[in-house]
């Protein structure tokens, strides 16, 4: 093999003709004229030494302050040599102000913390209404609870749960796993970093890319590890990595982490994306314990075995059978998972059939499965970027910087790439990672948010012209955890049936908005709402007209409409 | 006049030792010839410590040294070979292949190069270089020699197979693609010729003529398994599992222990449910090889759907520790099985 990420210059699949349907939408970037003009730092972006400067970071949506706008985080890296002092890197925090604009309140919300920051996950721990937040960092990470006043204040030493600060911390994502209504947490490790006894680039058949010496890895460097913290409920965490068994596991570089019940049993489960190892999928025992059933379910490898360098996972029904499906990002030379769900937690990788096999030259990072067009059928955003800088000093045809990919969903679990005719912001060429979803203006469509490599952040407005309506559903849980994270939601409208699942993690270690979008096309109006809530209750709720935002409340039964301000 | 004096005494006396190695090489030469191999090597040995850069001698010994299989021997005295006399084809051409048995590829492929300058169009060491610029992902340097080989020679169907290869490694297919169609062209009648051809089709997305060259390469030679397993796994990957089985089988009459062809089998055996039917299949492709993680693999999704978790799990742990043990395994058997070219 003789390089150090999982490869197999899979060839592209041959496209069928366009399908000439409409698609009425394009992405513009508005992060500038928004507001969104803080800059990512990675390490060096002409050459990357070590593999801590080549993966990125998460980007997050979420509504701190309740005032019914998505807000921003975005989780910033550093660089091996430092800063003076001052002048190191933070995250930033930007407060949506409503008309577009974001201001930058990293400061006064106190989350402004510099170091080599990762992954992203959120989700409301102390049940109180305000969502907090877990920040991953190659060191201590940070758990930010939320004042409810606009400010933050890291806990995470405090409540137990800031690692042992020598892990490279990825993916994070926040769950209940034992029912007990409390938010417990799942921290992925990529691997045990040091830079003092990771090989130069070159040094091994592990540090080449194609002949060319880069930096090492992941193969040939120490493993990661999986943390599970329960939350005891008095503002602490207890370290069960060992008693649940998710310790026991061996051999992985892992990232993006996601929690649902993907079985349908009523139980959260965990799915993690790794990178040149298996991919681990935690079967939740329902008794405090998991299982590690990745292979056996189909969701370790590719359909011909193959490790992969998985990245980002999407999970979702993409072809509306009630069946939570996983997309999953991978390295070059591969093609993205489609992992379709054939029922009770059992995948088979259908990417072939669902015509994803068509751009397998970009390195993926952030996906979603998100309907952009409001039709009823999730499409997919991915976005890319090659790791090795070094790549634009050569002849070959890779680069460290590519467009974005846009794959609408023509039904029937079949996609079509439409990047092309999806707005010059898809077009635009950037190493991105992270990315996030969510309608941040309110206005009945999609955005999405980007992590650049040495760069701004991306904002892509979705100018979506169209008649399909919508319907937005956020939940609130009172025997579950408050933020419901975990809950399955399905919606009906007529024929159309669509199944989402409510996320503190998803994309490339990125968390988007908790309020599910659900696309209607031509229906006026959603007939029944069914969720299945994190304590496995299932719960009915009537139906609502379209064009709104409806809040369910666990045990309440009754859908309220909620003004969405502009 | 003492300083002159010295000199032309040096010079008879060097004169002297290089005839004296010569005599020797030239004895260790006969030995060779009755098969004496030991006393051929001491006498190589005893002209190379009369003449130290004595040519006949070093290479003689480093080529015996090489046939015996003791690289790290054969290398040093290869390179002094092709030290002392730089414009000998065969010093630099051993010397690769001496590198190459001591995994030092770049090394290799230097000493090729010299060798190459001064046989621009030996065909063997081109396709020998291409092959290993290709083992080494220098897919451009790969690519171009191979289509320098087939610019010297276009009458050899290896030619253009190695080309078609060194191209699609490089991540041009067009290129490939353009000369599987020559190779199709100029050699119809070619099972191989057809079934690159139609590989390539169905890279460009031309399905149907896919199928149709890779029927062309079945007729051309029922006993080719290829073209049948392809067409087999091309058919599994369009859903038609029931269709693909009667190729996948076919291949496998052709070779029995084709493991890639038997996966594809307990795979789409998988999909229609059939679960008896692959676990016979997967088990007999681990009678051949019981290496193989593969199958490991997929028995383990099997006993799992069949709620036999234990089995399950236990076939998982093996696949993974087959996995670990022997990555490069699972990689070659898994990719398109494309026949090394010999030249």
């Amino acid at each position: 093999m003789g390089q150090g990420i999982a490869t197999h210059n899979t060839p592209a699949i041959p496209r069928e003709a366009a399908s000439g349907r409409p698609w009425p939408l394009s992405f513009i970037d508005v992060a500038a004229q928004a507001g969104l003009q803080m800059h990512f730092t990675s390490g060096n972006e002409q050459s990357k030494k070590y593999i801590i400067e080549a993966n990125g970071s998460g980007v997050a949506f979420l509504d701190y302050d309740r005032d019914g706008r998505q807000d921003v985080f975005l989780v910033n890296g550093s660089r091996l040599e430092g800063f003076p002092p001052g002048d190191a890197p933070t995250n930033y925090l930007y407060r949506n102000d409503g008309n577009g604009h974001f201001r930058d309140v990293t400061k006064e919300a106190g989350v402004g913390r510099s170091g080599w920051g990762n992954g992203v996950c959120v989700g409301d721990v102390n049940n109180d209404g305000f969502d907090d937040f877990y920040v991953t960092y190659w060191g201590h990470n940070a758990y930010f609870q939320n004042d409810g006043h606009g400010k933050f204040v890291d806990l995470a030493e405090k409540s137990g749960v800031a690692g042992t600060g020598k892990e490279w911390s990825s993916g994070c994502t926040f769950l209940d796993y034992d029912r007990d209504g409390r938010l417990d947490l799942l921290v992925t490790s990529y691997q045990q970093f040091d830079p003092a006894t990771t090989p130069p680039p070159g040094k091994t058949s592990n540090c080449e890319w194609k002949g060319m010496p880069v930096f090492c890895g992941p193969r040939g460097l120490p493993f990661g590890k999986v943390t599970l913290y329960h939350n005891r409920g008095d503002g602490t965490f207890e370290d069960v990595s060992v008693k649940s068994g998710v310790r026991a596991m061996d051999g992985f570089y892992a990232f993006t982490a996601v929690a649902a019940d993907f079985n349908g049993d009523g139980w959260t489960d965990v799915y993690i994306a790794c990178d040149s190892t298996p991919s681990i999928y935690l079967r939740n025992n329902k008794n405090g314990t998991f299982s590690e059933i990745g292979t056996e379910a189909g969701v370790a490898f590719n359909e011909n075995g193959f490790e992969q360098g998985g990245m980002g996972i999407a999970p979702g029904d993409y072809d509306n059978d009630g069946q939570l499906d996983i997309l999953k990002t991978n390295f070059a030379g591969d093609h993205p998972n489609v992992y379709h769900n054939t029922g009770a937690g059992i995948f088979e990788d259908n990417v072939l059939r669902a015509r994803l096999a068509v751009n397998p030259q970009y390195v993926g990072w952030g996906i979603g499965l998100v309907d952009l067009d409001n039709d009823g059928w999730k499409d997919v955003f991915q976005v890319n970027g090659h790791v090795y800088p070094e790549l634009d000093a050569h002849s070959g045809i890779e680069r460290y910087r590519n467009p974005r990919l846009v794959y609408r969903n023509l039904g029937r679990g079949i996609f079509e790439d439409v990047s092309a005719i999806s707005g010059p912001a898809v077009q635009e060429k950037k190493s991105s990672r992270g990315a996030a979803f969510a309608d941040f203006d309110n206005d009945g469509d999609l955005d999405v948010l980007i992590m650049n490599m040495g760069d701004t952040p991306s904002l892509l407005r979705n100018d979506l012209k169209s008649m399909n309506h919508w319907v937005k559903v956020e939940l609130r849980g009172t025997v579950s955890n408050r933020g419901a994270i975990g809950a399955t939601v399905r919606v009906e409208a007529a024929d159309l049936k669509q199944t989402a699942v409510v996320l503190s993690q998803s994309s490339y270690i990125s968390h988007s908005d908790s309020r599910l979008h659900f696309g209607l096309g031509s229906e006026t109006s959603v007939t029944k709402i069914t969720v299945r809530w994190p304590n496995g209750e299932t719960e009915v709720f009537p139906g609502a007209p379209a064009g709104n935002l409806l809040e369910l409340t666990e045990g309440n039964g009754k859908t309220r409409i909620v003004p969405m301000p502009k | 006049m003492r300083v002159a004096l010295l000199v032309v005494l040096l010079c008879s006396l060097a004169a002297g030792a290089s005839q004296d190695a010569a005599e020797l090489s030239a004895q260790g030469q006969a030995k060779v010839q009755e098969k004496q191999f030991g006393e051929a090597e001491r006498l190589w040995k005893e002209a190379i410590r009369l003449s130290p850069r004595y040519f006949p001698a070093l290479f003689n010994l480093g080529y015996l040294y090489f046939t015996q299989q003791k690289f790290s021997d054969a290398e040093p005295l290869l390179r002094d070979a092709a030290q002392v006399t730089p414009n000998d084809f065969n010093s630099h051409y051993v010397l690769g292949l001496a590198l190459t048995k001591l995994d030092r590829r770049e090394e290799a492929l230097r000493a090729w190069r010299e060798a190459l300058t001064l046989q621009p169009r030996n065909l063997r060491l081109i396709q020998v270089m291409s092959v290993e610029y290709s083992k080494g992902r220098y897919f451009g340097e790969a690519a171009a020699l191979a289509k320098q080989a087939l610019d010297i020679d276009g009458t050899d169907q290896n030619l253009y197979f190695l080309a078609i290869k060194a191209f699609q490694d490089a991540g041009d297919n067009e290129s490939a693609a353009d000369i599987a169609r020559r190779a199709a062209l100029k050699f119809p009648q070619s099972a191989r010729a057809n079934f690159e051809y139609g590989f390539q089709l169905q890279n460009q997305g031309k399905l149907p003529e896919a199928l149709d060259y890779l029927k062309r390469a079945m007729n051309a030679d029922p006993s080719y398994e290829e073209p049948f397993f392809f067409y087999g796994s091309l058919l599994l990957d369009q859903g038609q599992e029931e269709e693909a089985i009667p190729y996948l089988q076919t291949a496998l009459r052709n070779r029995t222990d084709y493991v890639p062809a038997r996966v594809a089998l307990a795979r789409a055996l998988m999909s229609l449910r059939k679960w008896q039917e692959a676990i016979a299949e997967l088990n007999k492709t681990l009678e051949m090889d019981p290496n193989q993680p593969q199958p490991h693999l997929l028995l383990s999704q099997i006993y799992f759907r069949l709620g036999d978790e234990a089995k399950a799990k236990i076939e998982q742990r093996t696949s993974l520790r087959l996995r670990r043990e022997k990555p490069a395994l699972l990689e070659g058997v898994q990719s398109r099985p494309f026949p090394e070219s010999k030249p």
